[in-house]
């Protein structure tokens, strides 16, 4: 017994020293970016003292156009994609899972596929459909980002969201459609409030998954006015860049782990406040196919 | 509250190959307390669901107070659902649960704080008006379905197994106060449940349902005491099953041959002959010391007392080789019997019911000349 415990403790022990590893290793060269953006010289690499240069003042990252633009054109797709991909998905979802037509599991299976199309192979023929073939409103620049983005977010929704979804059961709309509700009036008034942690943490990953995005973004951009930090981070680092390209990335950093934390702790929120799997019986559906089953 | 009459005839329903409803005919009257009872299996939900309108019948015709609603969508029936698991919404607190049927039919605001106020009182949960459904045990929640269906003064409430979910002794308060409830609101009641004590206690008339049929309909003492079928008979309470060999008697009579004895039945299908089952409640029959005498008494062995508290009962094989209950109703006094002493049960012929669906399962255990069975009936 004793050497059994031994060993699960040695188990345990490896285990901890992974997972510290893993966290020093993936956050250390966040850590040494962020320390090199209060370096006093102009090297990324050498440390030369500390200076708050690169963050206030003439030569800081708020002073140079082509980064704040960035920053700004980063965020303006993120917000875009948040408000296109989640009441898109969610719509998307519903139907797909409340739908009992014979189409409905291929339409489901197809909605996942650009999941699982290499972002690359999505990114070059998206460029080739909006060069060649003359879309309307969809150009390369902003409005093909958005699209591209689009594409490649919706389907994280709506895994999310069908997840969510088939731990529902359809016994609350059909209450609510009991007690006089019609179709749409159920969805609106029972279905998206249960939805609740599922749309936000669609729009946490939308958001993180468009402010990361470089290969659609970069495919779909036009001019030097549709250049996201990604995609200047990408060149940058090539060219000469100073430390107040890693003040940027920081900015970036930052302002996606507090987004992602922010819903998350509203998620678990809301995702209290609910619980669903509170039910003590099976859903009536169930019963019903089980009756029929027999 | 007027109204609340249903009819429903000839309604089918099938799930691919199975037929789950089988071309049934059924009438709720206003105000009764309608209960279907079955098996899983046997189409008492989805008769419910057809008449809530959450699944469309095959064939047949649904009329509630003489209007067809079978192509009435449900949320404008003017039936309402109890669940099975409630389905109150959690995402709102018991007043807005309530509330919600209220607000979808745009009642005003006095109006509705008034309702809202008179159906909670009802099934005494004023107090937790504002608690979040997450926050109340599952007798609490039940009420809230209650409540929340109620308000809408429906003419029909439908209660699929409302009371499955809970544990005995909250079940057996409930089921005293859903009767009570009935009674007050006047409301007809469509309650669909597995366990026949539920519906014997609650209901004005039962339908006994069984793969997809209706097997019999009538009041709790009638689906009881005089089950038409073997399935019935079987369902509601001990099955206390005889095979017998129905051989001959005068209208209203019927001797049965049981191994080398002969029975008279006066209850049920009596003018049936040749191989039938013949149903007695655990309850009418007597244990009797070996050799007692007299009519309609068939001798046994007992196999099994089992104390239940307010009875013992006691499982005997018959010398034919089929077994029988008795139950003995406790008197303060340990039972005069012992497992394995020879006994004689005495059957009185009232209490014997012939039942139909005795299908050829049970062939007669032992085979004698007729001079001995008469013999042994003279004996008896």
């Amino acid at each position: 017994m004793s050497s059994r415990l031994r060993h699960a403790s040695w188990g345990k022990i490896g285990l901890v020293a992974i997972v510290v590893l893993y966290i020093v290793w993936s956050l250390a060269p966040v850590a040494i970016a962020f320390l090199f953006s209060f370096n006093a010289g102009y090297s990324r690499s050498t440390w030369q003292g500390f200076s708050m240069q690169w963050w206030t003042g003439s030569k800081s990252v708020f002073n140079l156009p082509i980064y704040t633009d960035a920053i700004r054109h980063s965020l303006l797709l993120a917000v875009l994609a948040v408000i296109i991909t989640v009441p898109l998905g969610v719509s998307l979802s519903i139907f797909l899972s409340r739908w009992r037509g014979i189409t409905a599991r291929p339409a489901s299976f197809l909605a996942t596929v650009p999941l699982v199309v290499p972002e690359l192979v999505l990114a070059l023929a998206l460029f080739f459909l909006v060069t060649k073939v003359n879309l309307p409103v969809v150009t390369l620049g902003t409005s093909g980002q958005v699209v591209g983005q689009v594409t490649f977010i919706l389907p994280l929704v709506i895994v999310i969201t069908i997840g969510r979804l088939s731990s529902i059961p359809t016994g609350y709309e059909e209450a609510a459609q009991d007690l006089g509700a019609s179709p749409p009036q159920s969805f609106r008034l029972v279905l998206v409030p249960l939805l609740q942690p599922a749309i936000l943490a669609s729009a946490i990953v939308a958001f993180a998954v468009s402010i990361d995005d470089f290969v659609i973004t970069q495919y779909m951009s036009s001019t030097s006015s549709t250049q996201s930090v990604p995609m200047l981070i990408y060149t940058a680092t090539r060219g000469g860049a100073t430390p107040a390209l890693n003040a940027m990335a920081t900015i970036m950093a930052v302002t996606t782990i507090v987004i992602a934390a922010v819903g998350f702790a509203l998620y678990r929120l809301l995702a209290r406040r609910e619980q669903i799997t509170d039910v003590p019986a099976p859903a009536p559906a169930l019963a019903v196919s089980r009756e029929g089953a027999l | 509250m007027a109204g609340g009459h249903i009819q429903i005839t000839d309604l089918s329903r099938s799930y691919g190959d199975v037929l789950a409803v089988n071309h049934i005919d059924l009438e709720m009257v206003p105000g009764e307390f309608f209960s279907m009872l079955g098996p899983s299996g046997c189409g008492k939900t989805t008769t419910l669901r057809m008449i809530a309108g959450f699944e469309d019948p095959d064939s047949g015709q649904i009329l509630l107070d003489g209007v067809d609603i079978r192509h009435t969508p449900p949320h404008k029936r003017p039936v309402n659902t109890v669940f099975q698991a409630y389905m109150i919404f959690p995402h709102l607190d018991v007043y807005e649960n309530v509330a919600f049927g209220l607000r979808r039919q745009r009642v005003g605001k006095d109006e509705l704080r008034r309702r809202v106020g008179a159906a909670l009182e009802l099934v005494q949960l004023e107090a937790l008006a504002k608690r979040k459904p997450s926050q109340l045990s599952g007798g609490q929640q039940q009420r809230v379905a209650l409540a929340r269906a109620l308000v809408l003064e429906p003419a029909v409430l439908l209660l699929d197994e409302p009371l499955g979910a809970l544990d005995a002794k909250l079940r057996h308060q409930l089921q005293d106060e859903l009767k009570t409830l009935q009674q007050t609101v006047g409301i007809t009641f469509v309650y669909v449940t597995h366990d026949q004590e539920e519906a014997l206690t609650m209901s004005d008339r039962i339908a006994v349902m069984s793969h997809g049929a209706v097997e019999q309909i009538g009041t709790p003492r009638e689906v009881y005491d005089e089950p038409t079928t073997e399935f019935v008979a079987d369902f509601l309470g001990i099955s206390n099953l005889l095979s017998a060999q129905a051989v001959s008697g005068v209208p209203g009579e019927c001797l049965l041959r049981v191994g080398e004895f002969l029975l008279t039945a006066r209850g049920g299908e009596t003018a049936a002959r040749g191989q039938v089952k013949c149903v007695v409640r655990p309850e009418r029959v007597n244990l009797e010391p070996a050799g007692a005498t007299g009519h309609n008494r068939v001798p046994g062995t007992v196999e099994r007392l089992v104390y239940l508290g307010s009875a013992t009962r006691a499982i005997v094989r018959l010398d034919t080789g089929q077994t029988l209950q008795s139950l003995i109703p406790s008197d303060g006094q340990p039972v005069a019997f012992e497992e394995g002493i020879a006994v004689q049960l005495e059957l009185p012929a009232d209490a014997l019911r012939v039942v139909k669906g005795g299908g050829g399962a049970a062939a007669p255990q032992a085979e004698h000349v007729l001079g001995d069975q008469l013999e042994g009936a003279a004996d008896a």
